[in-house]
């Protein structure tokens, strides 16, 4: 009944072809909208030509100038950035064996494996910036060292938060795979790091990336754990802008926002042209049963 | 599933990364801690652990229980609030041509690589007072007042004698929607991950058999995406009912939550034990729920087997 | 305060030691007699230092200086209270200095080295919280009062009253969000001082606040200047300092301690044990003490300087700020807060989280 619908339109979109449909399609209209009318008035209003940014009083690219040239935001933002990079790698890594034995191995006292493995997920993070804190120090954990060691325990810190979630993430794709694809594949001979290769690490790529995703959005973002974690010189992004805008937000902080928007957006276009096309899609295609 | 004794050494291979891992940088912080939730302050920075229960029981008081509760509330709507946004995006990507997928899935993640700080004031700029939504209404308002006035109703003021700018910063409804709006994609990406392995061909039989596409949705996709959107639920619900930045910045003087409260103590109240029992007590609780519903998972493969 | 045991003595020795010997190996990998590294880390507040002063100190001594900032004392506390990460100058507050140099993170500092001392106005040469000024100098002092929008009120604001226990201003006023700052202003506006420790007097104020709660639009965490501007209040509790930079930009607005009394605080410098760079973070007091320097500072920062010679170089129009200097009888009506001991803070968050909770 809901297809007799859309009968009037030009060319009618199949039963599943549910991104054609004009009721879904203006759902997720009004719900970008809304999720991006924020940033828009943020970006826009980087360019506006006063203080305390509440009206528009003109335009100007001061506050571009004065946030190229603050080092210690660009700092900041570089320390970020590394730390996500090798936090993300590292708890895609860890995230994917946690996943691996949980979906495949039955052993003594599983269920208390899987809670503790989940426990980095339901420990809030302050107190988890506070038992790293004590911990860095007690051990006596080198604060010091050349870029980029020094940015060591706050690295830690984010591996050990960051890659439950990826658990949690790929375990789901997981719980969707056909057993008999390994079992076939173990019958034809490949040993067990082949089948890993060739048949499980394809199907759970989209899982991976979702979990990488996840992985880097959580480690970037991150304010309380690196601030219980950081000292002179590992000032993260997220940790400067809170100490910045807690005077006032003056259109710096956008303007330093927007070029870290650009930046993103070309980094992750850059990435996935290099991830030929033609190949992605043959593995998603793959993954599905 | 398995025996791990049939094959060791992937068992071993799968098992050494995450423990080690966990164990050191994880369960020994927490330990220092726990064992802190027992002790007492003493002096200024000193910590004795006299292995005192005067902390939890100080935080099973009625007024923590009720701050805990509100929480509780504010997380649950948050979640439902999240799903019921989260799942028709997570569909339509999903159902998306194959070249447009990636291209979609970062339209919808990009925003949440923005700070979450600066997303927060950029919420603040439009729900205050004289605010972007603010703005907007009072243009309407203008004009609308102005179309009143043309057609000779000016005098009755139908609309008001001034434009009444909407409170919607500084109490919980800006709470709520600003956990809303930063949570998001965490429910997106797990049920997206199902959506996209789930075999089209259910959906295409409960068609052909005469179902509605709603009792497909209910009857079909969302049985078959549950463990997506479990995985999202909690991966929402429970950082949300931590939190404390959103609302400290959002919220007005009735907004606090027990992450606010736990802050404190590590912070102006410099009563680290306490804080310690606090956010442990939080912890018990929410352990408890994931032990169950892995338990309940583990007797229900079981069953299937 | 309680005498340590030996126990606890040799527990936190253990730890100094093993955090400055680790500061020590990190930024001198050669014995520490050889000259300092020209680096200086800073921890600061935000924008609470001259525009040009870092740059005008590396030019002068070719040390770089790293500024970190810090949103409230309380993170100034709670990062240097498990062995001090490596920073070389901080900026407490009065009362968190007496609580820092109680529990023990704060260096002596070395007067000889700072010539520039006698710029300073002789008053703020001794302080109740630092008895001869051992480990900390005077940097800026203020007070903490009412700023509101002039055209919006129907009468000159001069009392607590207006933000405590009225329903005028509905909807249109906002305190702070520290929980001290808020209980210690009610307990002048009900009359007794902020340094008590009564707990039938807390009550009072948690009866108090949480009656007049549902007139308060925001508890504003130091941003109250910032909802003036954007008229989301019209009444704020706020420091004298974010008023007067408000007042410069839009005289709508003005600044006054009301008449029961208000805050008299001192933001000092210190120097943290186990800084690596102490020869450093001399230097550069020394150098914020100049005269020149001062002013420059005190210019950007519209705060009160306690430095009488950076002071002469201003102008009138900083000089004769009442927002920024008060008169006499508003400062005899002001008072500073001590450290009253760990008791008395429990006190003061239980009854913030209580007055939150209502």
């Amino acid at each position: 009944m809901m297809l007799a619908i859309f009968s009037r339109q030009r060319e009618r979109p199949g039963p599943l072809e549910y991104t054609r449909q004009f009721w879904l399609r203006l759902m997720v209209f009004t719900t970008m909208t809304m999720l991006y009318a924020p940033i828009v008035g943020l970006v826009v209003f980087s360019f506006n030509d006063s203080k305390r940014n509440i009206v528009w009083r003109g335009f100007t690219f001061d506050y571009y100038l004065k946030a190229w040239h603050n080092d210690g935001l660009i700092d900041a933002f570089v320390n970020s950035l590394t730390i996500a990079v090798i936090a993300t790698l590292i708890s895609t890594i860890i995230g994917t064996s946690v996943a691996l034995i949980l979906w495949r191995f039955r052993f003594p006292l599983k269920p208390i494996y899987e809670g503790t493995m989940a426990l980095p997920i339901v420990v809030p993070e302050i107190c988890m910036g506070v038992a790293m804190l004590v911990f860095f120090s007690r051990v006596g954990w080198p604060s010091g060292g050349p870029w980029p060691l020094n940015l060591s325990a706050i690295t830690i810190a984010h591996i050990s938060f960051c890659f439950p979630f990826v658990a949690v993430v790929i375990r789901a794709r997981l719980s969707g795979f056909n057993r008999e694809f390994e079992e076939a594949s173990r019958d034809l001979g490949a040993n067990e790091w082949q089948t890993f290769r060739h048949i499980i690490f394809p199907f759970i790529r989209p899982g991976l990336i979702s979990g990488a995703l996840l992985a880097f959005t959580l480690s970037i973002d991150d304010f309380i754990i690196t601030f219980f974690t950081s000292g002179p010189n590992t000032v993260t992004f997220p940790v400067k802008i809170y100490s910045m805008v807690r005077f006032s937000i003056t259109p710096e902080v956008n303007a330093a926002s927007t070029i870290l928007i650009v930046i993103t957006i070309i980094t992750t276009l850059l990435a996935m042209w290099f991830q030929t096309s033609s190949r992605f899609y043959k593995l998603s295609k793959e993954g599905a049963p | 599933m398995n025996n791990w004794k049939d094959s060791k050494s992937v068992f071993i291979t799968t098992f050494l990364p995450g423990t080690v891992w966990l164990t050191a940088f994880f369960l020994v912080p927490l330990g220092f801690v726990w064992v802190m939730s027992f002790g007492e302050k003493y002096g200024i920075i000193d910590i004795v652990i006299t292995w005192t229960p005067n902390n939890y029981l100080r935080a099973v008081e009625s007024i923590y229980l009720g701050i805990i509760w509100k929480s509780v509330w504010i997380s649950a709507l948050v979640t439902a609030l999240c799903l019921m946004v989260s799942f028709p995006i997570a569909f339509a990507v999903s159902f998306a041509k194959d070249k447009w997928k990636p291209i979609l899935l970062l339209i919808i993640i990009l925003p949440f690589w923005i700070n979450l700080l600066i997303r927060t004031y950029a919420l603040i700029a439009v729900f205050r007072t004289r605010g972007h939504v603010n703005f907007g209404l009072e243009w309407l308002w203008e004009k609308a007042n102005a179309g009143l006035i043309l057609i000779g109703l000016g005098k009755h003021q139908f609309l008001g004698e001034k434009f009444q700018p909407l409170a919607m910063l500084y109490n919980d409804f800006s709470v709520i929607a600003g956990l809303t709006y930063v949570y998001i994609p965490f429910i997106v990406l797990p049920i997206y991950a199902m959506l996209e392995r789930l075999d089209r061909s259910y959906i295409e039989a409960s068609l052909d058999l005469g179902a509605s596409q709603i009792r497909t949705l209910f009857s079909i996709v969302i049985p078959l995406t549950l463990p997506g959107i479990i995985a999202g639920v909690i991966l929402v619900f429970i950082p949300c009912l931590g939190s404390f930045v959103i609302p400290d910045l959002l919220g007005g003087t009735n907004s606090q939550m027990i992450g606010n409260v736990i802050e404190r103590q590590f912070k102006s109240a410099n009563d680290w034990p306490f804080g310690a029992a606090l956010s442990f007590l939080l912890m018990y609780v929410m352990f408890g729920v994931l032990a169950m519903r892995s338990l309940l998972t583990v007797r229900k493969s079981e069953m299937k087997v | 305060m309680a005498s340590r045991s030996n126990h606890d003595l040799s527990r936190r020795h253990f730890l100094k030691n093993t955090s400055a010997i680790a500061a020590g190996l990190t930024f001198h990998p050669f014995k520490a007699t050889a000259k300092e590294e020209k680096r200086l880390n800073f921890y600061n507040w935000d924008t609470y230092i001259g525009e040009t002063t870092l740059d005008d100190f590396k030019s002068k001594t070719g040390i770089v200086t790293q500024m970190d900032l810090f949103a409230d004392s309380d993170e100034l506390f709670t990062k240097l209270r498990e062995g001090n990460p490596g920073y070389d100058v901080i900026v407490p507050a009065n009362d968190y200095v007496e609580r820092m140099n109680v529990a023990g993170i704060l260096m002596p500092i070395d007067h000889d080295k700072i010539p520039n001392l006698s710029n300073i106005n002789k008053l703020f040469l001794d302080a109740d919280f630092d008895p001869g000024r051992k480990v900390s100098l005077p940097y800026m002092w203020g007070t903490l009062g009412i700023g509101y929008n002039k055209g919006n009120v129907s009468t000159p604001i001069n009392s607590w009253k207006v933000l405590y226990d009225s329903d005028e201003y509905s909807g249109r006023i906002s305190l702070l969000s520290e929980s001290a700052d808020v209980i210690h202003m009610a307990l002048k506006y009900i009359g007794h001082s902020l340094n008590t420790t009564n707990p039938a007097h807390f009550k009072q104020v948690e009866e108090l606040v949480i009656a007049q709660k549902q007139h308060i639009k925001v508890f504003a965490p130091d941003n109250g200047q910032d909802l003036l501007a954007s008229s989301e209040v019209d009444i704020a509790q706020e420091w004298n300092g974010d008023i007067a930079q408000l007042m410069t930009e839009d005289d709508a607005f003005t600044y006054v301690v009301p008449k029961e009394g208000g805050l008299i605080w001192q933001d000092c410098l210190c120097v943290p044990k186990g800084a690596p760079h102490p020869e450093n973070a001399h230097a550069f007091i020394n150098y914020v003490f100049d005269a020149d320097v001062g002013a420059e500072i005190a210019n950007s920062i519209q705060y009160a300087t306690p430095n009488e010679a950076a002071r002469g170089k201003l102008g009138d129009d900083y000089k004769l700020n009442p927002a920024i200097f008060p008169p006499d009888e508003v400062i005899a009506k002001c008072e500073s807060t001590l450290y009253l001991g760990e008791e008395v803070q429990r006190i003061i968050e239980d009854t913030w989280t209580r007055i939150k909770a209502s």
